[in-house]
């Protein structure tokens, strides 16, 4: 049952690393289409988003700090 | 073949005249600026990666062409996906990306540090023309377009520097840092001058930050670069650099011509000295609207010619000339012109193409008015 869970939020979280890079194979697309959960995506998707706008951020200050402005 | 051989003829001659062209290049401007030379660099690198991509590209797609070639009724082959293939082509180009966004953000980070500046320039945008104050050293002045309206109408011929000279260059020093602040009174324009690759919007309101540090001697043109009226094209910048030590000769040459200016307020002028005058201020600060016959472009900009203000209450007049007309182009010249220009030209308009009021009016009157009112002299340079 634990496991269960867990495999299944690293299907759908791998599922929308793909959707943000774009490519996604068709038997991966038809395994999360029968046994992903819609809610699952979206809430993990909304995640991702804003660990990608904190990842740029972390990403500007850097290149700020390395060029002394 | 003898056509084959024609057109090769053909193609070399045009690039070997294009490369005799060189002088006119098409291409970014170095500049005379550390900022400018790592903008022309950045842009040719990636260029040339541009240029790569697409010798790749194109050179994949017409080989596959020639090669898959079929003949007439062959079936395609249908294949669908190939995940591999799809991620080595979102990987490359992000790649590449990466690769140019490295140096683009060092360049960008570097054009925006206008920090430690030496000597501080407001510049602000007028329709159509620009006005440079040079903050700390109480001097601040008008740039306006010279280029005769006889050139413009075709008249003339064209002189070297067609629609790129004013009456008075922005003279900067060399080797300094130099902090410019733009702004705008009326629309937004934009300072632009590609040898020192600054591009700033000025924008009313608003203050924006550039700087430079030129490194050669020499007159740098630019224009305004957003579009901001029927003048806009007629709004050049000419920005001449100079040694540090000639700079500091030229302020002190400026600031003597400004007190010589008081001085001459002061004098009494005859009618005839100020239409002469007048005629210069006219065409130089009034014409581009009220026009150089004094007809205007009704109705936007009215005539002065037979018009009740210039025959009429000359208190009305100097109020329109020195504060302008609310909710017109009618701007207001106290700060643009000095008392004696003034004068001079509220004197022309009043006596010119059968304007006859035979009145004068004195620069030291027009003094009085300016001195007088200085506290309500709005954003004037203090």
């Amino acid at each position: 049952m634990h496991t269960d869970v867990i495999q299944r939020c690293w299907r759908t979280l791998l599922g929308v690393l793909a959707g943000f890079f774009g490519v996604r194979s068709e038997s991966a697309r038809e395994r999360d289409f029968k046994e992903g959960r819609a809610l699952h995506f979206v809430v993990i998707g909304v995640v991702m988003a804003v660990v990608f706008v904190i990842f740029v951020i972390v990403l500007v200050r850097w290149a700020l700090s390395i060029t002394g402005a | 073949m003898g056509t084959i051989r024609t057109i090769i003829f053909g193609l070399s001659l045009t690039l070997l005249s294009l490369s005799a062209h060189a002088e006119w290049a098409l291409n970014l401007s170095p500049g005379v600026t550390e900022v400018s030379r790592s903008v022309y660099d950045l842009h040719m690198t990636i260029f040339w990666i541009c240029v790569a991509i697409g010798v790749v590209v194109f050179g994949v797609m017409f080989w596959s062409i020639f090669h898959h070639r079929k003949s007439r009724g062959a079936e395609a082959h249908h294949f669908h996906e190939h995940t591999l293939v799809e991620v080595a082509w979102t990987i490359v180009p992000l790649g590449i990306l990466i690769a140019m966004a490295v140096p683009a953000t060092a360049t960008l980070v570097k054009m925006y540090d206008p920090s430690e500046a030496d000597l501080d320039v407001q510049i602000t945008g007028y329709q159509w023309k620009w006005r440079y104050t040079y903050l700390d050293q109480d001097l601040d002045f008008f740039s306006n377009l010279t280029t005769p309206q006889e050139q413009i109408g075709n008249e003339q011929a064209k002189g070297e520097h067609y629609l790129l000279e004013v009456d008075r260059h922005l003279v900067l020093p060399t080797d300094t840092k130099i902090r410019l602040l733009l702004t705008a009174n009326d629309v937004i324009h934009s300072w632009w001058v590609p040898a020192l690759a600054v591009k700033k919007d000025a924008v009313p309101g608003f203050i924006n930050e550039a700087w430079t540090r030129i490194d050669e001697p020499g007159i740098y043109r630019g224009q305004c670069a957003e579009l901001c009226g029927k003048d806009h094209g007629f709004m050049p910048i000419v920005v001449e650099a100079v040694p540090p030590e000639q700079f500091q000769q030229w302020l002190a040459e400026v600031k003597a011509e400004k007190q010589a200016e008081v001085a001459a307020a002061e004098k009494s002028w005859t009618l005839d000295e100020l239409m002469t005058q007048g005629e210069q201020v006219y065409l130089r600060a009034c014409a581009a609207c009220h026009q150089p016959t004094g007809t205007g472009i009704p109705p936007a900009f009215p005539a002065l010619k037979g018009s009740p203000v210039a025959l009429g209450d000359v208190g009305t007049h100097i109020d329109i000339v020195l504060n302008g007309s609310p909710a017109t182009a009618m701007q207001a010249f106290r700060d643009q012109l000095s008392a004696t220009e003034l004068a001079a030209v509220i004197t022309y308009e009043r006596n010119a193409w059968g304007n006859s009021t035979g009145e004068a009016v004195s620069p030291s009157q027009i003094a009085g008015i300016l001195a007088g009112n200085a506290d309500t002299a709005g954003e004037g340079a203090q």
